[in-house]
């Protein structure tokens, strides 16, 4: 028999309002968590990422559907029944209590000996290295200092699930970068599943082992990072992640799961296709703009489309260039490594032509 | 030149020194209004009564030693003043019973209101507030109708066949109680209510979500977070029930006194201004003990956890 799942949404949906009012936050949604597995609800404000959160949290009963955690039907327990534990956007520390009263909150409610919370609270601290400041008080600690508590809290009962609500939000660059790879070791070291909700794309990728791409309401797909990077389901997970060039085109005969896709801006391109995917017609394709690279525009053989450069954006790695393409409409981004004491090839105002590198182009399920 | 650069200071400096002088208004408002009226009383409670009201100007104790002896009738013999103590014990007593019955009903009202939409919270405050606009003494005419034995409690009990005899309701400490928590609600709910709004609901989840029960909760986040609310409004509930007039001379008869009545009637029929203003100033400095203690006691609580 497989393992069960840690957690599974089975057609849950969740409206909030009345009558013409009415508005569903989670829209018949269903997704399977693995065990051990760090996940993710990806999506823009909105989408319905914390509302699947809070139902699975138990802060909020669905309208219909089943939530099961380890094959048993959770959907209508109390929060304080269920072995979940979550870490709070703004990490709902309490304040009348010291850091340490905090780590021990959950044990203490849910009757264990003195000495073993004690044992567990030490544990904790020493887990999220903040044993020097146990008996601070919540005020007195720092923004990153308070995600640890929160963490060691919600890690503190031992939880079957660890819900995490934009847990990084608040904290600067610097300690965000720092603490996605802590959660990533705590995740590790517990081997407890974590579902984690961002809005933040890069953390999504970085950090999981997979994503679900949310948008009103629905799970649009599910997949590993680089599943999800690579291989988009559809325009808006494509829109989403990273960023994206689309060009529309005529797909043509398809062989071996590569189409000859007439676009044009680009005349003909190879573009590979997804799976069990038959279109006729017009089709989307979409290109990566860390796949594509500037060329000179009197070599035609090496490019495959051509244009003006509007803009030259340099971030330090890397230096993106938006091109306004022949037809007069379409920006196309790319995006350049930078190279050691490499002046800039091109300024704005240049012609110039795009090499598209192979395999580079996908065909987009509508 | 620099003479004239001393002088200069000199006039400043002595203008400034001057300055109180244009803070002298206020002061004399405070004196007069505030500390003078204080200051009579002090002194009446000092002299002899007068044979008809009023004081006589010789210096006395007896107000002071009537506070809690009394005299003999036949043989001059000073005794402890039951009756006054057992006034004061009742006083104390029903302030405290109301004290607590206002934060019983007040608690579940501010969580009430807290926990409504933004929007209707306006609404709400507005209803609390409604009774303040009528006069105290009308408010407590209508109880009086409600549970008076013609009234409207006993009446439909009787027509309705439940009981053959009135219900004695009225002129009990228990008609006393309604109507002081009736009167001093609102004093409880606003406070609460203050502390309430300020309240971070994502604690109460927090809590949920550790493991804590409903019952839990509220007791271990909601009450310590919300104290200062809950010690503003037993303090403007206390003190003035403690004090309270109108509301136990009308609904308790004239058998179940309050410290109030008792003053009122030294300085009425009973022709006793110095006894009046001793009663009246033990009645302060039980109030003044009693907040110290109580103020004493949350505040070392409050800086421990808040």
């Amino acid at each position: 028999m497989a393992e069960l799942n840690a957690v599974e949404i089975r057609q849950v949906s969740k409206i909030f309002g009345f009558g013409e009012f009415a508005f569903a936050a989670v829209d018949n949604t269903s997704v399977s968590i693995r065990q051990n597995e760090f996940f993710t609800l990806l999506g823009p404000s909105g989408c319905g990422k914390t509302t699947l959160l809070r139902l699975i949290a138990g802060f909020e009963y669905p309208t219909s559907g089943e939530i099961l955690l380890n094959g048993e039907n959770i959907a209508a327990m109390p929060p304080f029944k269920r072995p979940i534990n979550t870490v709070f956007q703004s990490y709902a520390l309490f304040p009348h209590m010291t850091v340490a009263e905090n780590i021990g909150f959950g044990l203490t409610m849910l009757g264990k000996p003195k000495q073993e919370i004690k044992s567990r609270v030490d544990a904790m601290l020493k887990l999220v290295r903040m044993e020097a400041l146990a008996g601070r008080r919540t005020s007195q600690i720092s923004g990153g200092q308070q995600q640890r508590v929160a963490l060691a809290r919600a890690l503190a009962p031992q939880p079957k699930v660890l819900l995490l609500d934009e847990p990084l939000s608040a904290l600067d660059y610097k300690l965000r970068k720092d603490m996605q790879i802590e959660l990533k070791r705590l995740q590790a070291e517990t081997g407890i599943t974590f579902i984690f909700v961002t809005h933040d794309q890069e953390e999504a990728l970085t950090m999981s082992d997979r994503i679900a791409v949310m948008s009103s309401g629905k799970i649009l797909q599910v997949g590993n990072p680089r599943e999800i990077y690579d291989a988009p389901a559809d325009r808006f997970v494509a829109d989403f992640i990273g960023e994206t060039n689309f060009l529309k085109g005529r797909i043509g005969s398809v062989v071996n799961g590569v189409a000859d896709v007439d676009t044009s801006v680009a005349g003909r391109i190879s573009a590979t296709v997804p799976q069990d995917f038959h279109a006729e017609g017009e089709v989307t394709v979409v290109l990566r703009p860390e796949h594509a690279t500037l060329c000179p525009p009197d070599q035609p053989a090496a490019c495959q489309m051509s244009g003006t450069l509007e803009n030259v954006v340099y971030f330090g790695t890397d230096t993106h260039y938006h091109v306004r393409l022949s037809d007069g409409e379409t920006v196309f981004t790319l995006r350049e490594q930078n190279k050691p004491l490499q002046a800039a090839r091109f300024s704005a105002g240049d012609r110039v032509g795009i090499a598209l590198e192979a395999n580079a182009a996908r065909v987009l399920r509508n | 030149m620099t003479d004239a650069a001393g002088t200069i200071e000199a006039e400043q400096s002595k203008d400034i020194r001057k300055r109180w002088l244009l803070s002298l208004p206020a002061l004399l408002i405070i004196l007069l209004a505030a500390t003078g009226p204080l200051l009579i009383v002090l002194l009446y409670s000092f002299l002899a009564p007068g044979p008809y009201g009023d004081v006589q100007w010789a210096p006395s104790l007896e107000g002071w030693i009537g506070v809690f002896l009394e005299k003999d009738i036949f043989d001059e013999t000073l005794s402890l003043a039951s009756a006054h103590i057992s006034i004061f014990m009742r006083s104390v007593g029903l302030s405290l019973v109301t004290t607590i019955l206002t934060l019983l009903v007040g608690f579940p009202t501010a969580y009430f209101i807290a926990t409504r939409p933004e929007k209707t919270r306006e609404l709400w405050l507005f209803l609390i507030t409604i009774p303040f606009w009528t006069n105290l003494l009308i408010r407590t005419f209508a109880i009086l109708e409600v549970i008076r034995n013609e009234g409207l409690i006993n009446g439909l009990l009787i027509k309705t066949g439940l009981i053959a005899k009135p219900i004695q309701m009225l002129f009990t400490d228990g008609a006393i109680l309604t109507g002081m928590v009736y009167v001093y609600l609102p004093l409880m709910v606003l406070p609460l209510y203050a502390s309430m709004e300020k309240l971070d609901f994502r604690l109460v989840e927090a809590g949920y979500d550790l493991y804590a029960t409903p019952f839990r909760v509220l007791r271990k986040i909601i009450i310590p977070l919300v104290k200062p609310g809950i010690i503003a409004g037993s303090i403007l509930v206390f003190i003035p029930a403690l004090g309270a007039y109108v509301t136990p001379s009308i609904l308790g008869g004239g058998k179940n006194m309050m410290l109030g009545n008792l003053i009122e009637l030294q300085f009425g029929q009973g022709r006793n201004w110095p006894l009046g203003s001793a009663l009246s100033i033990t009645l302060m400095l039980i109030v003044m003990v009693a907040l110290l203690v109580y103020v004493r006691n949350a505040g070392s609580q409050g800086s421990r956890h808040g």
